[in-house]
C-alpha cells in the first residue's frame, strides 16, 4: 500500500506537468505572465484550505463546512466594516470567525462523539445562513482600495498575486508539520487506527480539536483572501468550494479512510485541478465539461488504486 | 409504567413528531394563519419533493452510507420531460428515458460502492458533479418553461383532493408503501443488517454487495421519478434545477432519526423530519421572524437532531442489544 501511494502522487504530479506542456502548446494565452496569475488567484481559497483538511482527512475526519466558513469571514467583515469598525479590526473579526467556526465543529465532533460528515453537514448550513442573518440580501462593497488591492493586484515588478507567499508558507508550514513532526506521525497514527493511538498515549481528541480550529483558521484566512478578491462580501459567495477543496486533497492522493497522503500530492493536485480549468477556459470548453472533468478525476482517484489493488489479488481492506 | 415511558421516547420518531406539534401550537397562537388552508397548502407543496427524496436516501442511509447525486439526478430528470415534451415525444417516452436515466446513474453508484467497495461519499459526490456536468452541457442554458411541461405533470402540481396536492398523496404513498417494505420484506430488512454490522451481515449470509448495488439503483429510481414531481411543483426546469437539494434530503432524514451511523430509521421518519423542517421554515415567516433566518435554524436542529441521536443511542443501546428486560 505504501509504495502504491507514492507512485500514486508522483503521478499527479507527472499529469501536472504534462498538462503545463500541453497546455502550452495547443494555446498560446496559456503559458503568458497574465494568466499563470490569474491561475494562482483561480486556486489562492481552495489551496489554503486543502492543507488542513488533508490532515483532517488523513486522521480520518471531515469538515464539509469549509466554504461556509470562508464565507461567515467574509461576511464578518463585510458585516463590521458597514458597522463603521476600522477595516484591520474587520479583518481580525474575520479570522476570529473562521476559528470560532472550527472551535465549534471541533466540540461538536471531540466532546459530543458526534460523527464529523453529520456535524458539518449541520454546520454547513448553520454558517451559510448566519451569512444571510448578518449581510441580509445585500453584498458589501465599497472596501478600502489600498486593503482589498492585495488581493487583485500583482507582487510589484512580478507577475505573481499576493497570495502567492501565503500559499507558499502556509504549505511549506504544512509540509514540514505533516511529514517531519511528532504532530504529523501522530495524525497518521490516529488516522490508521485512532483506538490504538489512544492507547498509546496521543492525545487524540485533543488533536482533533486542534486539527478542526486550524481548519476553521484557514478557512477564516481564505474568506479574507476570497474577500479581498473580489473586493466584495455577499451571503452566497463561494458556495460548492467544500467539494472543490475535497475533490483536490482525493485526487492528491490522500485516502478518505485516514491515515494516507502526502502534503507534496495534495499541492499538487490543488495546481493540477487549477491549471486543466485554466487550459479548458482558454480553448473555449464550458464551464460544465469543468464539472465532468472534475467529477472524473475524483472518480478515478479512488477507483484506479482500488482496481489496481483487486487486480494485484491482494486482500480486501474493509473500507468502513 | 416508567419502562411504557422509556420504551416511548425510545422510538425516535416520537421526540420528532412532538418537535412538529409545539411547532404548530407555538406558531398557531402567534399567528393562526399557519393552521389556515393556504397555509397547510404551502407546507405540503413546500415539503414534497424532499419527502420524496428521503425515501430513498433513508434506504442508503440506513445501510451507512450516503448518496449526494440524487440532487443531480431528479434535476435532470425534470429538465429531460420537458425538452422530450418539447421535442414532441409522449409521456411514455419521456418515463422510459428518465428511467433508464435514474438506471445508469444508480448502477454506476451502485456498482462501484457495493462490488467495488468504495467509499460512497467520494463515489456519490464524483457522480452528482458529472451528472451536473453532462446535464449542463445537453441544456447549454435552455429553460423549459411552463407551456413545454406535459399537462399531465402539470395537472400533478395544480389540483388537489380534499385540499391536499396530489403530489403530496403521490409522495405519502411512496412512504407508507416503502415504509411498509422496509418493515417487512427480507431483503430490505438485510439493509439494516448491513448498516449495523457490516462484516457481521457479510458472515451471516446476507449478499452485501447486491443488496447494496440495489439500495443504490432504487434510490436513483426514485430520485429520476422524483424528477416529475419537481417539474409539476415549479412547472419549470433549468441547469440550477435541485441544485444543493442533497444537503435538505440528508438534513430531513436525520431530524427524523435515519441515524448517520447507520442500522436506525424509517421512511416514516424521514417523512415527518421533512414536514418539521418544513414547517419551522414556514412558522419562522408567520412569526415574523426574517426569512434570512431559516437556514440558520435549520443547521442549528439538524445538529440537536444528530445529538440527539448520540444521546439516545449512549442510553438505549446496550440494553436493546443484550436484551435485558426489566
Amino acid at each position: 500500500m505504501k509504495k502504491f501511494t507514492f507512485s500514486w502522487d508522483r503521478g499527479v504530479g507527472a499529469l501536472l506537468v504534462l498538462t503545463i506542456i500541453v497546455g502550452s502548446f495547443i494555446t498560446p494565452y496559456f503559458a503568458v505572465s497574465s494568466n499563470i496569475s490569474f491561475v494562482i488567484q483561480d486556486i489562492g481559497e481552495i489551496a489554503i484550505i486543502a492543507l488542513p483538511m488533508a490532515f483532517l482527512i488523513i486522521a480520518g475526519e471531515i469538515d464539509l463546512s469549509v466554504a461556509s466558513t470562508l464565507n461567515l469571514s467574509s461576511a464578518a467583515i463585510g458585516y463590521s466594516f458597514r458597522n463603521g469598525l476600522p477595516f484591520w479590526l474587520c479583518v481580525v473579526i474575520g479570522l476570529l470567525t473562521g476559528l470560532t467556526c472550527g472551535l465549534i465543529n471541533g466540540i461538536l465532533v471531540t466532546k459530543f462523539g458526534l460523527q464529523s460528515l453529520a456535524v458539518t453537514i449541520g454546520t454547513l448550513a448553520l454558517f451559510r445562513g448566519l451569512c444571510y442573518v448578518l449581510l441580509g440580501n445585500q453584498p458589501v462593497n465599497q472596501m478600502p482600495d489600498s486593503w482589498v488591492k492585495l488581493g487583485y493586484t500583482n507582487i510589484p515588478h512580478t507577475f505573481l498575486p499576493y497570495s502567492v507567499i501565503l500559499i507558499a508558507i502556509l504549505g511549506a508550514a504544512a509540509w514540514i508539520t505533516l511529514h517531519y513532526t511528532r504532530f504529523g506521525r501522530w495524525t497518521f497514527a490516529v488516522g490508521i487506527n485512532a483506538d490504538a493511538a489512544k492507547f498509546s498515549g496521543i492525545p487524540v481528541a485533543r488533536m482533533k480539536l486542534a486539527l478542526f480550529m486550524t481548519t476553521g483558521l484557514m478557512s477564516g484566512v481564505a474568506g479574507i483572501v476570497y474577500t479581498f478578491r473580489f473586493a466584495s462580501s455577499s451571503p452566497n459567495g463561494a458556495t460548492g468550494f467544500e467539494l472543490a477543496v475535497i475533490a483536490s486533497v482525493l485526487f492528491g492522493g490522500v485516502s478518505i479512510a485516514g491515515g494516507v497522503g502526502t502534503m507534496w500530492g495534495v499541492l499538487a493536485a490543488v495546481l493540477e485541478l487549477g491549471v486543466i480549468r485554466s487550459v479548458l477556459q482558454l480553448i473555449d470548453v464550458s464551464a460544465n465539461a469543468l464539472l465532468i472533468v472534475s467529477g472524473g478525476l475524483l472518480l478515478i482517484s479512488v477507483v484506479l488504486p482500488r482496481a489496481i489493488e483487486i487486480s494485484r489479488g491482494r486482500r480486501k481492506i474493509a473500507t468502513q | 409504567m416508567n419502562s411504557f415511558i422509556n420504551r416511548f421516547f425510545a422510538v425516535r420518531e416520537v421526540p420528532v413528531f412532538i418537535a412538529l406539534v409545539i411547532v404548530f401550537i407555538v406558531t398557531s397562537i402567534a399567528n393562526p394563519a399557519i393552521l389556515s388552508r393556504s397555509g397547510a397548502l404551502d407546507i405540503f407543496l413546500g415539503v414534497t419533493v424532499v419527502a420524496f427524496l428521503a425515501v430513498g436516501q433513508s434506504l442508503v442511509i440506513v445501510m451507512k452510507y450516503i448518496d449526494l447525486s440524487v440532487s443531480s439526478t431528479i434535476g435532470f430528470s425534470a429538465w429531460l420531460i420537458g425538452k422530450s415534451t418539447a421535442d414532441g415525444h409522449s409521456l411514455t417516452y419521456c418515463l422510459i428515458l428518465i428511467t433508464i436515466m435514474g438506471l445508469t446513474v444508480g448502477a454506476t453508484n451502485g456498482f462501484l460502492v457495493g462490488y467495488m467497495k468504495l467509499p460512497s461519499l467520494v463515489v456519490t459526490l464524483s457522480t452528482m458533479y458529472i451528472v451536473r456536468g453532462i446535464f449542463s452541457q445537453i441544456s447549454s442554458g435552455r429553460t423549459i418553461i411552463e407551456s413545454e411541461v406535459p399537462s399531465a405533470v402539470s395537472f400533478i402540481g395544480r389540483n388537489s383532493l380534499f385540499g391536499i396536492p396530489y403530489m403530496f398523496i403521490i409522495a405519502l404513498l411512496l412512504v407508507i408503501v416503502a415504509g411498509q417494505v422496509m418493515r417487512r420484506l427480507r431483503a430490505a430488512r438485510d439493509l439494516y443488517a448491513i448498516g449495523s454490522n457490516m462484516p457481521a451481515a457479510q458472515l451471516a449470509g446476507i449478499p452485501v454487495a447486491k443488496r447494496t448495488f440495489w439500495a443504490f439503483v432504487i434510490n436513483s429510481l426514485i430520485a429520476s421519478t422524483g424528477g416529475i414531481i419537481l417539474l409539476s411543483r415549479f412547472n419549470a426546469a433549468d441547469t440550477n434545477s435541485g441544485l444543493g437539494l442533497e444537503l435538505n434530503v440528508i438534513a430531513a432524514c436525520v431530524v427524523g432519526g435515519v441515524a448517520i451511523a447507520g442500522g436506525i430509521g424509517t421512511t416514516y421518519g424521514a417523512l415527518i423530519g421533512a414536514l418539521l423542517l418544513q414547517s419551522i421554515t414556514q412558522a419562522l415567516g408567520a412569526l415574523g421572524v426574517s426569512q434570512f433566518w431559516q437556514q440558520a435554524v435549520n443547521g442549528t436542529l439538524l445538529i440537536l437532531a444528530i445529538s440527539l441521536d448520540r444521546y439516545l443511542s449512549l442510553r438505549v443501546k446496550p440494553s436493546t442489544i443484550l436484551r435485558v428486560k426489566k
